[in-house]
């Protein structure tokens, strides 16, 4: 076998039997309606656009870092890698957590943002690290009013086994629980 | 010249960033320009355009569904075809305990103009080439497939199949062993 390096174009050290191999994709591929083929994968992908964007109906452009800010030093957030389950948090179905982040004076910030439908959040770890975490959220309670000790307070759910670190340096494996008050 | 080919990569690049943020239209570009490609790689694994297709189909609905989590816009192709051998080699499993082949909406389409002779032969090689393809690794079915695909590299390939480009090289050679047995009264 010809030692070859990585970047060689393998098709010069063809074979009688890829020429054959050959013969036989290119007859298949000839009779292949391409037109047909490209509306069957686009009608798989309207089935499976549903999946891709469920339980995320609350979610609109909702900045939150003007309403909602936490002191970094507090701050804990829980981003879930696999199925590891982080402390301190509520989990419904098995699903989901509910983490409640209050107002208060400090330099973290959520700042939740949709596209197209779909929401996300990201938010500066904290103090211990420099990198951004991502999760899905769901909004569960948008109600502006809701003031808890002259903090304004608002829901959201992060959905499991979503999210995961971006870019911080950290262990994948590692969960970060940030917690604000 | 394959679609994919004439597009460049940065518009690539934007395409799959587009998708990332949500945009179905973008998808359903990188759709058309890849469909073609991937039914290629998915032919020579199955060696049949029906099993390849339904292959293809499942690839690029993962992929649609996976997207967010391509870190690499400009390595959409790579991460692509990965998806697209393992649909394939899911397939490949999915039909052997068939007894039917499957019928994938039609668009498989016979052309009339082939003589009955030559359409039996092509069938027989057809078959025969598939149920060789039955009988290599996983490993062996993917670097015979990819083997070869215009334009990818040795490096690329391995990428594809996650393993040493000197592998690639050997699951060849040890691919084509067995094939060239299988297969010696066409060779």
């Amino acid at each position: 076998m010809t030692k070859c390096s990585g970047n060689d174009k393998m098709e010069n050290k063809k074979e009688r039997i890829d020429l054959l191999f050959e013969e036989n994709a290119n007859e298949q591929l000839a009779k292949v309606d391409w037109g047909k083929l490209n509306g069957a994968i686009s009608a798989r992908l309207d089935e499976a656009q549903p999946s891709k964007t469920s339980g995320r109906r609350y979610a609109t452009v909702f900045k939150i870092g003007a309403g909602v800010a936490a002191a970094a030093a507090v701050v804990f957030i829980a981003v879930m890698v696999r199925m590891e389950k982080p402390m301190d948090l509520q989990f419904k179905d098995g699903q989901r957590a509910v983490v409640k982040f209050v107002e208060t004076k400090g330099s973290a910030s959520v700042e939740i943002i949709s596209r197209s439908g779909r929401s996300q959040v990201l938010v500066d770890i904290g103090y211990a690290r420099t990198g951004i975490a991502k999760a899905d959220v769901e909004i569960i309670d948008r109600n502006g009013e809701r003031k808890e000790n002259g903090s304004q307070a608002a829901w959201i759910i992060i959905r499991m086994p979503e999210p995961a670190l971006a870019d911080n340096g950290a262990n994948e494996y590692l969960k970060d629980l940030i917690r604000l008050f | 010249m394959n679609e994919s080919r004439k597009a460049n990569n940065s518009d690539i690049e934007r395409l799959v960033e587009a998708s990332q943020a949500g945009g179905r239209g973008a998808f359903d570009e990188l759709v058309r320009l890849y469909q073609r490609r991937a039914m290629r790689v998915a032919v020579r694994m199955l060696g049949d355009a029906n099993d390849a297709a339904e292959a293809v189909q499942n690839a690029f609905v993962k992929a649609y569904l996976g997207i967010d989590k391509l870190k690499e816009p400009g390595r959409f192709e790579v991460w692509l075809l990965r998806i697209v051998t393992n649909a394939a080699i899911s397939q490949r499993r999915a039909a052997k305990h068939r007894a039917e082949r499957i019928k994938v909406a039609d668009c498989y389409e016979d052309k009339k103009a082939v003589s009955l002779v030559d359409k039996a032969v092509g069938e027989e090689l057809k078959e025969t080439i598939k149920a060789a393809m039955g009988k290599l690794s996983k490993k062996e079915a993917k670097a015979i497939s990819l083997f070869g695909l215009e334009g990818l590299s040795q490096r690329e390939a391995a990428e594809i199949m996650g393993c040493s480009a000197a592998a690639v090289g050997w699951y060849v050679f040890e691919g084509r062993q067995k094939l060239k047995r299988l297969l010696k009264e066409y060779l």
